[in-house]
């Protein structure tokens, strides 16, 4: 099938898969909302416009909110591109967040240098804790998946050890750090609004991790293996050191991710459960079908539809938790290879058949010249 | 420290409680046992246990019966399994990423679920009665035998139930035409296609009874274990089920021996937990890591057996 | 009953594949009642696709099927079974963790109270083996069952489904020789108890010995039935081995220098342990090609698997300019001046949903004429790969589109410029235009005769006869994992003589062969 027709074939795809979760969500809305009307004015206008007016507040604090997604996403991508399917994401989200939080607590440092140390301890803390499923994959041959999983919550108690014993502000009512130091704090762009610099972290991460996938050999390299890994192999591709290589950047990622969203937009490390941004950022990864330029604007629809389904559960009564099954519906239909093949073979023979008819009128133009 | 320790050990309580808490774990690993076996990989039974188990309880609480609550349970585990079934079998969704949906919509979508059909947010608590709940049985005889008779009388039902089930899926495996069936489509495609074997219609079959059995699973925390349901209680059980499974070769009575080790690790964190000395959460780490190192034990053994063929 | 003279009759069958390729044309196919009919021809000879046809697994284009005297439309092997007719696969179909008798009784399990009657079952399976005398042990898994056994098992299995058409998709490739000899006493038992086979195979010695009559196929056609007693070993050769059109390739005499790929007493025994390389040693000089010629399955794939580093030998040395290749990597490799086309050109040679400039530059785009610094040197990497794309005439829109949407054609012709193109010392090119068309072939053939002649050397592995007499300078041929053959000049040849080398009707001595050493 020619590449333009392609194009509009998978646009068509998408837009069908997102139709379809909408009318799923509306179908709910319709069944507990008070109000529908006013439930889906909330879903999906609310969050931009209120009162008539534009609210740039509502969108500025829908783009400050991608800010850890952004990372999960794209540590989801780099490692779904080269076909590893490590899901600790999640868990290490966390660790980078919480390891983060101590260097912002206890260790004095100027403005601006101490906000970077931190994140760089999150990110190398990150990758590290990667080289468990990643080495135990390319040297034992064990799943990467199952390893990541229970990982995610090794992680979670581990943190959650030494934040109750350790590092917990005793003056506080429930369970957290004392503040992090206003040096290391990342600052709030608006104020009034969650956006903060981490937002534009975030997207110079995107281009960046955008530009090592598709400018560079290790990006390259990873693409490779991905499509077909024998291929890699037979063309000199060292395929075990670059699938722990997808690993430890998805862990740096995410341990980064995990540090700028604690220093951004919150004063204190309190999680005490795994935050979701590991599972959102695969959502994330599968709406931008892993290219990380993608990541943001796929990002930024899930926090939109987030942020719509807040508002949707303060003014008409719709549990927010209705993203969830939103995300998941997408999700599937975006990902499902088959989905709307009947259509795309249609435009295939119709294509075919248009070809063979331009050749036998440029034949027949030729016979009468 | 070790003498307080082996004195919490040692007692009917302890062993009593690892039953208690392998059992739901045992039915989502026979749920992972039966579509491994036919060559599906089904990773959404975390998401698949959190449905059955908010319906379960809300079937139980509108019927005042535990009974259709735990039908309610399998049945609806049986559509939550389809729909990854649908996807990955038939739109050729990648089974991880189907089941990962699955998952995702499991988090988020009981709460809205509970919220659509009650009102209430978060756990049904409120809900719960006497009839809701699964009976708890005792063993005539074994009941009045010292020590077993604590350890493995006046247990749910439910719990009798999981470790019957090993033999049954044992049985079905190994025992019945459907089940050779499914171990050839899960082994060799060709070969079952080549005798007219319908590879499409075995896995549905092998991945609807996972979904069925994931769903007794959820049942079992909401309407016993957790006496009511909220939105952490399956609590990575799913995910552990999947490791019980690899640890436990893909096999019944190897993923019980997997979910009893997980059960014992969970039980001694739990024992422990009230000791001066030990962290509660450090020590609620443990099954998790064990799963961990426990899988890199068996992956070792794998490659040095293949690695001893070549 | 009528007494039907022929069980089988296939009537101007003609099979074209959706790529266009016909497989068979017009092709009679009669198989009497209680014979053996043996079905021989080279690869891509078209007799595979009649056999898939009879078990339908695949449809014919045009042509009947007559079965027993009854026009039948096999749509599945399903109702090929129904019809009575079995096969037995080169690759067998069996569930290795399942026991025979599970094996026998997939998909008409016996039951009793709706558990499987295992008893049964066993029962069934000791049955047909007493009858038929094959004997298989019930109780064991397949896994642990030596591959004779397999095969008998899938006999039975054919066997137990009602199949008094048998046919047998080369039944010795896999045997040892004591196998082969249980395997015939059993074919004519059956065949005493009046079933009727079809054995496919290329084995001279083994069709005269078991067969009664035999069709021979060349190049998706009929070249005629015979009864075996009538027909010399030398005329089947003759018949079946052959080239149709005689492509020539001009090029002017090897001057071969030092040797580069030297190669010695490589042993491969492979998992089902059957020895698939057995004391291979040959050199391939500076400026020559030279041919490895063979019915597939002798042993190829496995040496070039060898060579390049995607299986370990037992034992045995191969080296490039004195370095060893053995357990290298694939990029250690490909810097000692190594560069292969490989047989399973959509498995190894591309990734068929990368770009074309992807698939060009996957064995180089580490090097630092593509690299500023970290980055990608975009620009020698576009100016490349469009030079390329020109030079191997690739047709394709641009350097972006993806090489899975090229035809078969311009696929291997992306795979032969990337390979060609590194500067290479030695070309291990692995049935370089197999099912491609024939201007890509021309192409590519020429291009392997031009690097040769500027200093390359050349190792052409190819199942087509017309092409390793072509295009090798010299020349071996690969019988059962042994070199049954050197020619050092492939002018002389034949394909009379080809024929009879590669069918095992002669082989040469041990010093003629060791020739292909080039010792000091």
């Amino acid at each position: 099938m020619k590449n333009k027709t392609m194009l509009k074939f998978e646009i068509l795809r998408r837009a069908v898969a997102i139709l379809i979760a909408l009318a799923v969500a509306l179908i709910f809305i319709f069944l507990c909302a008070d109000d529908p009307l006013y439930a889906l004015e909330c879903l999906l206008i609310r969050p931009i416009v209120s009162n008539g007016a534009i609210n740039f507040k509502s969108i500025l604090t829908i783009l400050g909110r991608t800010t850890p997604i952004i990372f999960t996403g794209l540590a989801v991508c780099v490692m779904f591109s080269a076909n590893q399917f490590n899901l600790g994401a999640e868990g290490v989200i966390l660790l980078g967040a919480f390891l983060g939080s101590l260097v912002a607590v206890y260790f004095p440092m100027a403005a601006g240098l101490h906000s970077v140390v931190c994140v760089i301890i999150a990110g190398i803390a990150g990758g590290v804790i990667m080289l468990i499923p990643a080495l135990v994959k390319v040297k034992l041959k064990a799943s990467e998946m199952v390893i990541s999983l229970m990982l995610n919550y090794v992680i979670l108690y581990v943190c959650m050890h030494f934040l109750n014993y350790y590092f917990a502000d005793r003056s506080k009512g429930s369970v957290m750090t004392y503040d992090f130091l206003e040096t290391a704090r990342i600052g709030t762009v608006v104020e009034g609004t969650e956006l903060t610099y981490g937002f534009f972290i975030a997207i110079i991460a995107a281009i960046i991790i955008a530009i090592f996938m598709f400018r560079t050999r290790w990006g390259y390299a990873i693409r490779m293996i991905g499509i077909n890994e024998s291929f890699s192999k037979y063309s000199g591709i060292k395929v075990g050191t670059i699938i722990i290589v997808s690993q430890i950047i998805g862990g740096v990622l995410s341990g980064a991710g995990g540090a700028i969203e604690i220093l951004g937009r919150n004063t204190n490390f309190r999680w005490n459960a795994l935050p979701g941004y590991g599972w959102t950022g695969i959502s994330v990864a599968i709406l931008a079908k892993n290219n990380p330029i993608a990541v943001p604007l796929a990002a930024i629809f899930i926090a939109y539809l987030n942020r719509g389904c807040e508002l949707m559960s303060i003014y008409a009564g719709v549990p927010s938790e209705m993203i969830d099954v939103i995300q998941a519906v997408i999700f599937l239909f975006f990902a499902a290879e088959q989905f709307l093949s009947g259509y795309r073979q249609k435009l295939v023979v119709k294509e075919a058949k248009e070809e063979i008819s331009q050749k036998n009128n440029a034949q027949m133009k030729g016979e009468n010249a | 420290m070790l003498q307080q320790l082996c004195s919490l050990i040692f007692t009917v309580s302890f062993g009593y409680s690892i039953i208690r808490i392998t059992s739901p774990i045992l039915f989502a690993a026979l749920a992972s046992v039966v579509a491994e076996k036919a060559g599906v990989s089904n990773i959404g039974l975390e998401g698949i246990m959190l449905f059955s188990s908010l319906f379960g309880v809300l079937f139980a609480y509108w019927t005042d019966s535990w009974l259709i609550g735990i039908l309610a349970s399998i049945l609806v585990g049986v559509i939550v399994a389809m729909i990854i079934g649908v996807f990955a079998l038939k739109l050729k969704t990648d089974i991880i990423l189907a089941g990962t949906a699955i998952n995702i919509a499991g988090s988020g979508g009981t709460v809205f679920f509970l919220y659509l059909f009650t009102g209430l947010r978060g756990n049904t608590a409120s809900l719960t009665t006497p009839n809701m709940l699964t009976p708890k049985i005792n063993i005539p005889i074994i009941q009045n035998i010292p020590i077993i008779g604590d350890i493995f009388s006046d247990h749910s039902i439910l719990t009798y139930v999981s470790f019957i089930l090993v033999i049954v899926v044992w049985v079905l495996l190994y025992k019945t035409a459907l089940g050779l069936r499914i171990r050839a489509v899960g082994e060799n495609k060709n070969a079952a296609d080549s005798v007219g074997v319908s590879v499409l219609k075995t896995q549905y079959i092998a991945i609807a009874l996972s979904g069925a059995l994931s769903g007794v699973g959820g049942a079992y925390m909401s309407m016993y274990y957790s006496q009511s349901w909220n939105t952490g209680i399956i609590a990575g059980r799913g995910f552990i089920a999947l490791a019980a499974q690899a640890i436990g070769q893909g096999e019944p009575v190897g993923a019980m021996f997997a979910s009893l080790l997980f059960g014992f690790a969970s039980a001694l964190a739990n024992k422990v937990e009230g000791l001066t000395g030990f962290s509660s959460y450090l020590v609620s780490a443990i099954p998790y890591a064990i799963t961990i190192i426990g899988l890199v034990i068996y992956a070792m053994t794998q490659l040095k057996k293949s690695r001893k063929k070549s | 009953m009528p007494d039907i003279e022929y069980v089988v009759q296939m009537k101007g069958i003609t099979k074209v594949y959706p790529n266009g390729v016909a497989a068979n044309q017009g092709v009679d196919f009669n198989v009497k009642k209680g014979e053996i009919h043996a079905l021989m021809g080279e690869n891509g000879a078209g007799k595979s696709t009649l056999m898939k046809m009879l078990f339908g697994l695949e449809q014919p284009t045009d042509g009947d099927i007559i079965i027993n005297g009854e026009k039948v439309n096999l749509t599945s092997p399903t109702v090929a079974i129904s019809k009575g007719i079995g096969m037995v696969h080169q690759h067998f179909m069996l569930v290795s963790n399942l026991t025979v008798a599970e094996n026998m009784v997939l998909g008409m399990e016996p039951k009793s109270k709706g558990f499987i009657d295992y008893k049964e079952a066993v029962r069934i399976t000791e049955e047909y083996a007493e009858k038929y005398n094959l004997h298989v042990d019930p109780n064991a898994k397949v896994r642990d069952i030596p591959v004779g056994m397999k095969q008998k098992v899938e006999i039975l299995k054919a066997l137990v489904r009602g199949a008094t058409i048998l046919i047998l998709d080369e039944p010795t490739a896999v045997l040892t020789t004591q196998e082969t000899t249980e395997l015939f006493r059993e074919l004519i038992n059956l065949k005493n108890q009046g079933h009727t086979l079809i054995f496919i195979s290329h084995k001279l010695n083994e069709i005269k010995e078991i067969t009664d009559r035999l069709t021979i196929m060349r190049g998706g056609k009929s070249m005629g039935v015979y009864n075996t007693a009538d027909i010399s070993k030398e005329e089947i050769s003759r018949l079946m081995v052959g080239r149709d059109v005689i492509l020539t390739v001009e090029k002017d005499k090897a001057q071969p220098t030092d040797t580069v790929l030297k190669v010695r007493d490589l042993v491969y025994t492979n998992e089902w342990n059957k020895k698939m390389l057995d004391g291979i040693s040959f050199d391939v000089r500076k400026g020559e090609i030279l041919g490895i010629a063979g019915v597939e399955g002798n042993g190829q794939r496995e040496l070039v698997d060898m060579l390049f580093n995607l299986n370990t030998p037992d034992s045995g040395t191969a080296t490039v300019n004195g370095q060893s290749l053995i357990g290298t990597s694939q990029r250690k490799i490909r810097d000692m001046g190594v560069s292969l086309i490989p047989e399973d050109r959509m498995t190894f040679g591309i990734a068929g949903a990368g770009t074309i400039e992807e698939n060009l530059m996957s064995d180089r785009c580490f090097k630092p004429r593509y690299n500023n610094g970290p980055l990608f040197n975009l620009k020698n990497m576009h100016d490349d790969s469009d030079q390329l794309i020109k030079d191997y005439a690739v047709l394709c829109k641009s350097r972006g589109q993806q090489v899975g949407m090229l035809s078969g054609g311009n696929i291997q012709k992306v795979v032969v410029a990337r390979e060609f193109s590194c500067d290479p010392g030695l070309i291990i090119a692995d049935q370089p235009t197999r099912g491609i068309d024939v201007g890509a072939t021309e192409f590519i053939r020429k291009k392997l005769v031009e690097l040769s002649r500027a200093g390359a050397a050349v190792l052409l592995v190819s199942a087509d006869l017309n092409e390793v007499m072509e295009l090798s300078d010299s020349l071996i041929v690969m019988v059962n994992g042994k070199i049954a053959a050197y020619f050092e000049d492939t002018a002389v040849l034949t394909d009379i003589i080809m024929g009879e080398y590669m069918l095992g009707i002669k082989q040469q001595s041990e010093e003629e062969v060791r020739r292909v050493q080039h010792e000091e």
